[in-house]
């Protein structure tokens, strides 16, 4: 039952090429997947805020400076945009805890206010592994 | 699958071998000059190949489990063996396989194993961390593979040629 009567090919046949061209479309087919046009690395950072858990704004960051309010639940948040970072200004909310998160930049990063019912959120490039093992 | 002497001796010898391989392969981190976290020779592969073409699927896999169980033994991590044993596993599958066609070369085995390897260990990536975002760090592993997956194709049949009035397989033959 031994496969290997006939002997070992030890010079590459153009077969060979066959191989590399899949493992090659692979590669192009997940950097496509990941780092082509659709993909959010390219996309300029969003900054989404959601209020009650339904979504009230979503711009780029760049295009999204000043200073917004949002109110639910009988509280009111100030929300600042400017140089890239999103941080709360003001917030009546009994915890300040939003208030105290300070500026947040970069995506994966939010910025929550509970009692409020505000999550802003930042979107965009593709974050990096967190931690590489082996 | 009975193993006889010799060939359990060899099986042992090719383990060791390449447990010494994955090692010395550790005290030269190649991600000093590629600046890709992870990124390895791969030389212990020169073993799983060479024993897949010398002595057969089997014995190649027992040798390759046994490398990875000793390997995170002797490093002490769960996670580590996770990502070996997943990674070569992925590798020797596609390997076998692909070595039953007869067309291919030694070289489209070993860049095929060294690509399903490095698919293997992303694979365990998305396990542990729950985030399927590392698939993104495919593509430049699978750059890599093509260029340790020839190497290794090319240190193997070099080996292959050198051994080849050995016969390390004499007594096996069942025909």
């Amino acid at each position: 039952m031994r496969s290997n009567s006939s002997p070992a090919k030890t010079r590459p046949t153009p077969w060979d090429a066959l191989v590399v061209a899949a493992v090659v479309l692979l590669g192009a087919l997940t950097a496509l997947l990941f780092y082509g046009p659709k993909a959010h690395a390219d996309a300029p950072l969003t900054c989404v805020v959601s209020v009650g858990g339904q979504v009230a704004d979503a711009a780029p960051l760049a295009s999204f400076s000043g200073e917004h309010t949002y109110s639910h639940n009988g509280y009111t948040l100030t929300v600042f945009v400017h140089d890239g970072q999103v941080e709360v200004l003001h917030s009546d909310c009994p915890g300040q805890d939003c208030v105290r998160s300070g500026a947040i930049s970069r995506a994966g990063q939010s910025l929550v206010c509970l009692p409020a019912q505000v999550v802003i959120h930042l979107e965009g490039a593709v974050d990096g592994p967190d931690v590489i093992v082996g | 699958m009975k193993f006889s002497v010799k060939k359990l001796a060899l099986c042992a010898i090719l383990a060791a071998l390449a447990l010494g391989l994955s090692t010395l392969e550790s005290l030269f981190p190649v991600s000093l000059a590629v600046p890709l976290p992870g990124v390895k020779l791969g030389l212990a592969n020169i073993v799983t190949v060479f024993a897949l073409y010398v002595l057969g699927p089997v014995e190649a896999l027992a040798i390759l489990v046994t490398r990875c169980l000793l390997g995170g033994l002797f490093s002490g991590t769960a996670t580590a063996l996770v990502f070996s044993l997943l990674g070569g596993l992925c590798a020797m599958g596609v390997m076998i396989l692909l070595q039953r066609s007869r067309r291919l070369s030694v070289y489209g085995v070993s860049i095929g194993g060294a690509a399903a390897h490095n698919a293997g260990q992303i694979l365990a990536a998305v396990i542990t961390l729950g985030n399927t975002m590392v698939v993104g760090y495919l593509p430049f592993l699978l750059a890599v593979a093509l260029a340790t997956g020839s190497l290794t194709g090319f240190v193997v049949s070099l080996l292959l040629r050198a051994t080849a009035h050995l016969h390390l397989n004499n007594q096996s033959d069942n025909r």
